[in-house]
């Protein structure tokens, strides 16, 4: 790859991570213009419309959404004839870098050693780029592309996630039982609702952790199987509402991705209720 | 129409205000969270000066950072224990997210405070943020006690007069 190629590689994932930041797709929008016309609680349209007009004046400032601006999650997409390399790696995370600083992500990287990280003695890191992306994630597509989806994770959701085993009985309907169980639960500890659901099923933790994130990276509001429409009927059901105010409007979307079972009694199910905001998600082809 | 509340915020203002209303906040209100909260409150138990009058505030629970202010969850431990001890001290509106305890909302009633949620908007807070300072305890960088000069900022009464709004 040239110089110039380099570069541009880490432009295109600053902007593309500025976006993912400070911007919802169409879908999402449109997903919040149909729950403000349903919703039949007027507080509950309230902090609807409240979300969507700040999703407005976020994009209009290339702004961040939320202040919690997340810890960037990446997935890449190889098609046959592209390859990986260390340089391309190396681009990457300077343009996550570069996006982060220039969003701004908020300064919330914890210095120091193992200790001091985790009691966070060690003290802030006060640039933005020293919140680390997490392992990045690659996996193949038919398509002849490198394809990179950033997605910003806040640390609201994370605290109601659930990774843990199920036994499934031998029927679909006692794992989404179970979906339904945990998603209730977690949505009404999380604030800020409406949520979209993401969930993974894998044979491992990490399988069911990777899958979930793949869920946000594939999921669309307005394309919905028979089961996500029936956990995010049955979880709204709840009347927990935007900000836990009631209403109908709990959760907008569920985005669900199964992958490769084994045989067992059990499935590993990964659930994280996404805030209002997520997935906060951009695309770029490098 | 949303009711307009200006710091500092008399007793027969919280007096009026009821579980469900929408109101507007203006005026300079303190911002902390889980880091600085705790040190507040132990200031004000070893009964050592504080830095800000708290007599009428309100304190907001959020970081604030070059990428703004939004809230944070009101129930987390550090943060929802100093509710009580900062409403004795004199603040009289308690801004964050998030379903609070009964015996919160009971110390609520028995000072005349009150607990309003606002939505997590921080691009549209930002354009109602005018002013911006660190008012205390700087070496916990966004954690710190800020004092910000808010524009009518949005939110709903949640907890009031030993009523709360999750019930």
């Amino acid at each position: 790859m040239t110089e110039t190629g380099q570069a541009d590689v880490a432009s295109r994932v600053s902007e593309a991570l500025v976006t993912a930041g400070s911007t919802f797709r169409p879908d999402k929008k449109e997903a919040y213009r149909q729950a403000i016309r349903r919703e039949q609680n007027p507080r509950a349209k309230w902090v609807l419309e409240t979300i969507l007009e700040n999703a407005e004046a976020a994009e209009k400032n290339r702004a961040p959404l939320c202040d919690d601006t997340g810890i960037p999650h990446l997935l890449l997409e190889v098609g046959p004839d592209r390859c990986i390399t260390g340089q391309l790696l190396s681009q990457i995370r300077q343009g996550v870098a570069e996006g982060l600083r220039k969003l701004p992500g908020r300064p919330m990287g914890i210095m120091g050693n193992d200790i001091q990280r985790l009691d966070q003695s060690g003290g802030l890191n006060p640039d933005s780029a020293g919140v680390e992306p997490t392992p990045l994630l690659i996996r193949e597509t038919p398509e002849n592309v490198l394809r990179l989806h950033i997605l910003m994770f806040g640390g609201g959701p994370a605290i109601r996630a659930k990774t843990y085993r199920v036994f499934h009985r031998h029927s679909a309907q006692t794992v989404s039982d179970e979906i339904v169980s945990w998603a209730t639960e977690a949505v009404k500890q999380l604030g800020c609702t409406p949520c979209t659901l993401a969930v993974g099923v894998g044979r491992s933790h990490f399988e069911a952790s990777a899958l979930m994130l793949q869920a946000q990276a594939d999921g669309r509001y307005d394309r919905q199987t028979d089961m996500e429409k029936e956990i995010t009927s049955r979880v709204n059901a709840a009347d927990i509402g935007p900000l836990g105010l009631h209403g109908g409007t709990s959760v907008l979307a569920t985005f669900l991705k199964v992958g490769p079972q084994r045989a067992s009694g059990v499935r590993i199910v990964c659930l994280r209720p996404a805030c209002c905001f997520e997935p906060r998600i951009a695309t770029v082809d490098l | 129409m949303p009711k307009q509340i200006s710091t500092p915020i008399p007793e027969e203002t919280v007096r009026a205000l009821q579980v469900g209303d929408t109101v507007e906040i203006s005026g300079y209100i303190l911002c902390g969270r889980d880091a600085v909260l705790p040190k507040l409150v132990a200031l004000i138990e070893a009964g050592e000066q504080l830095p800000e009058d708290l007599r009428g505030q309100v304190i907001f629970h959020t970081a604030v950072s070059p990428a703004g202010v939004g809230p944070t969850s009101s129930n987390k431990l550090e943060i929802e224990s100093s509710i009580e001890p900062l409403s004795k001290a004199g603040v009289k509106l308690h801004l964050g997210k998030g379903a609070l305890r009964p015996e919160t909302v009971a110390a609520l009633e028995r000072e005349n405070a009150v607990y309003a949620v606002i939505p997590p908007v921080t691009a549209l807070l930002g354009e109602k943020t005018l002013e911006t300072r660190c008012a205390a305890f700087p070496e916990l960088g966004m954690e710190a006690l800020y004092m910000i000069l808010a524009d009518r900022y949005p939110a709903i009464i949640a907890a009031a007069h030993g009523r709360s709004i999750y019930d």
